[in-house]
């Protein structure tokens, strides 16, 4: 009977500590203003995107020759592109390629870093030795470069983009995930999960990464914002997403040629991405604050 | 220290040479048939085999491979383009200057610029002045240096016409080519400098050591310089490290924006044409100049830090130093 009430005991006050990380991060990030309005900024991009073919007027690739170059109205918001496009439309639209691909690479790349960086920093000697001099020779080429690379060989389009802006943020994350395992995996309660006999496995994935992950998050936050713009960036030199897919980079892309004549082609496209990767910056500067050990008190 | 640097060098080697393999191995699967590339698609098919033979195309991938290297490394041949047969390596030798000129002026407009920024905003934390810097530099992480080329050209060369928006031209005056790609370059590290400068300068600047100068009566702005910053530099020189391979990276679309014939625009456009050689050896030419600048920032590492410089003093040196203690 006792036991069994021991028992409860511990297990709830578990379950209570760890509802209470969570909530601390959370409670600690809504406090920070200006992070929430990162938030608040991402949820109505998402939601805008999402909800283009009902927001809109005119489908991305609808084009009405009258209105060709036309300046922004009432009847374009952001007005319309060289084929008569309604900027505004593709701009929306453009959000669900943008913030989707940006999504999926950091997320490509977190999985694949964890993966690379638990296994070297937590074997260390030849293993991690391996791993780091790889890493090293992946590193010595400038990431837009290796994107560059990559995207040759691969051809341009969605899937190629998103695994050419990947591959070039695995070591960032791999890196970073070692070097907190290695100071994590001589820790107290390491040596207990070993001692009862824990799987190697476990230990890493079920001890050591919880207490790892929290600059992991604040990197991958941070990184879909970069990853927006290096997709923006290859789309505009005509290796990522292809028109007439109004990828906000590819828009620019097309925009190029108009910038004489009709400046209003460059200036939207630009500002949705700036506004997507500094709400994620807002963002991720926040949760770092948050999962900050060091400001806990 | 001279021991560290020839170690430093000496470790380049393998890095290189991985590279090599690396790029060479990717290229090889690029879509698409060389000979049929470089002699066009109304090609016979035995004039087709002739120049696979040429190529060595038939020769399996190990005998080519080390053909590359021994090629790239003893003899300095990079091969020729496939479109315009140039040598590369004479092109490289003539565009790398170019890339190298415009990453070195917009690192140095960006750190220039962007640790007095973060300076003042550490210097009135909490201020106005702290606002406006991180504000000034949140802007400039979320714009995109592409984007922010065009505004610039929009603003410059076409509403105001003071600067060129392409090309490069030769003596004194070819300075004004690299304004507006160096400007539009620079946002993005300026921004991050000037934030890294700021957290770093905040971390130093409650130590008791600034206290101790402070009430020894030195001037404010010594106390500023000489020690808090000499002690925050470690952080912002770690900065301008990431900031060099991203700039190397962000020049090469700004290039090609501004149409400036350097190695971005050069690689980018052999991408566009199929030219693959041009882009193996774009990239590994690329790939050496990073790890040099990488290496003369862990060198600017060790002259800050003498803590650093003492751990790759020579060991004789350091017995003595044991012996003195």
């Amino acid at each position: 009977m006792r036991n069994t009430m021991i028992n409860n005991l511990t297990k709830s006050n578990k379950k209570h500590k760890k509802q209470s990380e969570l909530q601390r991060v959370i409670k600690q990030l809504k406090k920070n203003k200006i992070a929430m309005l990162g938030l608040y900024i991402l949820i109505v991009e998402i939601i805008l995107a999402a909800l283009a073919p009902y927001i809109s007027r005119y489908g991305y690739a609808e084009m009405d020759l009258t209105a060709c170059f036309a300046t922004p109205s009432f009847k374009h918001f952001f007005g319309c592109d060289d084929m008569g496009r309604d900027i505004f439309s593709r701009v929306l639209y453009g959000g669900r390629y943008s913030i989707s691909i940006g999504i999926i690479a950091v997320l490509i790349a977190v999985v694949v870093g964890i993966c690379i960086g638990a296994v070297a920093g937590y074997f260390g000697g030849q293993v991690d030795n391996i791993f780091m001099r790889i890493l090293d020779v992946v590193q010595a080429i400038p990431g837009m470069l290796l994107m560059i690379v990559i995207s040759a060989v691969l051809g341009p389009g969605f899937m190629n983009t998103i695994i050419a802006l990947s591959v070039s943020t695995i070591p960032g994350m791999a890196r970073m995930l070692r070097a907190q395992m290695m100071k994590e995996r001589d820790s107290e309660y390491i040596e207990a999960a070993k001692s009862i006999n824990c799987s190697q496995f476990s230990i890493i994935f079920q001890h050591l990464l919880p207490n790892c992950i929290s600059p992991l998050i604040v990197q991958a936050t941070m990184g879909v914002a970069q990853t927006i713009t290096l997709a923006a960036g290859l789309s505009f030199i005509g290796l990522g997403v292809q028109p007439p897919l109004p990828e906000w980079g590819a828009m620019l892309s097309a925009a190029r040629s108009y910038i004489r004549q009709s400046p209003h082609l460059v200036i939207f496209p630009g500002l949705a991405i700036a506004v997507t990767v500094l709400a994620l910056n807002l963002l991720g500067d926040g949760l770092r604050d948050a999962l900050d050990p060091k400001l806990k008190n | 220290m001279l021991r560290y640097i020839v170690k430093r060098l000496l470790w380049m080697i393998p890095i290189i040479l991985g590279v090599t393999i690396l790029v060479f191995t990717m290229m090889i699967f690029c879509p698409g048939d060389p000979a049929e590339i470089i002699l066009g698609s109304t090609a016979m098919e035995a004039d087709l085999a002739a120049k696979r033979v040429e190529l060595g195309l038939d020769k399996p991938y190990l005998i080519r491979l080390a053909t590359y290297i021994s090629d790239v490394f003893f003899h300095f041949d990079l091969g020729v383009s496939w479109i315009t047969n140039v040598d590369i390596m004479s092109t490289i030798a003539d565009r790398m200057p170019r890339t190298l000129i415009l990453a070195v002026v917009t690192l140095v407009i960006a750190f220039g610029l962007g640790i007095p920024l973060g300076i003042t905003a550490a210097t009135h934390q909490n201020k106005w002045q702290d606002h406006v810097s991180m504000v000034l530099a949140l802007i400039g992480v979320a714009i995109p240096n592409f984007w922010l080329a065009l505004l610039l050209i929009i603003l410059f060369s076409v509403k105001l016409g003071w600067l060129p928006a392409m090309g490069v031209g030769t003596g004194l005056a070819g300075i004004q080519y690299y304004i507006l790609p160096a400007l539009a370059n620079c946002a993005g590290a300026l921004a991050n400098s000037a934030r890294q400068t700021r957290s770093a300068m905040l971390d130093v600047i409650r130590a008791d050591y600034i206290t101790t100068a402070r009430s020894k009566g030195v001037a404010e702005r010594q106390v500023i310089i000489k020690h808090a910053l000499k002690n925050a530099l470690l952080p912002i020189i770690t900065t301008m490290g990431i900031s060099f391979g991203r700039m190397l990276g962000g020049a090469m679309i700004i290039e090609t924006i501004f149409s400036l014939p350097g190695m971005g625009s050069y690689i980018i456009g052999a991408v566009n044409n199929r030219d693959y050689p041009i882009v193996q050896g774009g990239s590994i030419m690329l790939a050496i100049a990073f790890s040099i600048a990488m290496l003369l920032i862990d060198l600017l590492y060790a002259a800050v830090d003498p803590r650093i410089k003492a751990q790759y003093a020579s060991s004789k040196k350091r017995k003595k130093v044991k012996a003195v203690a």
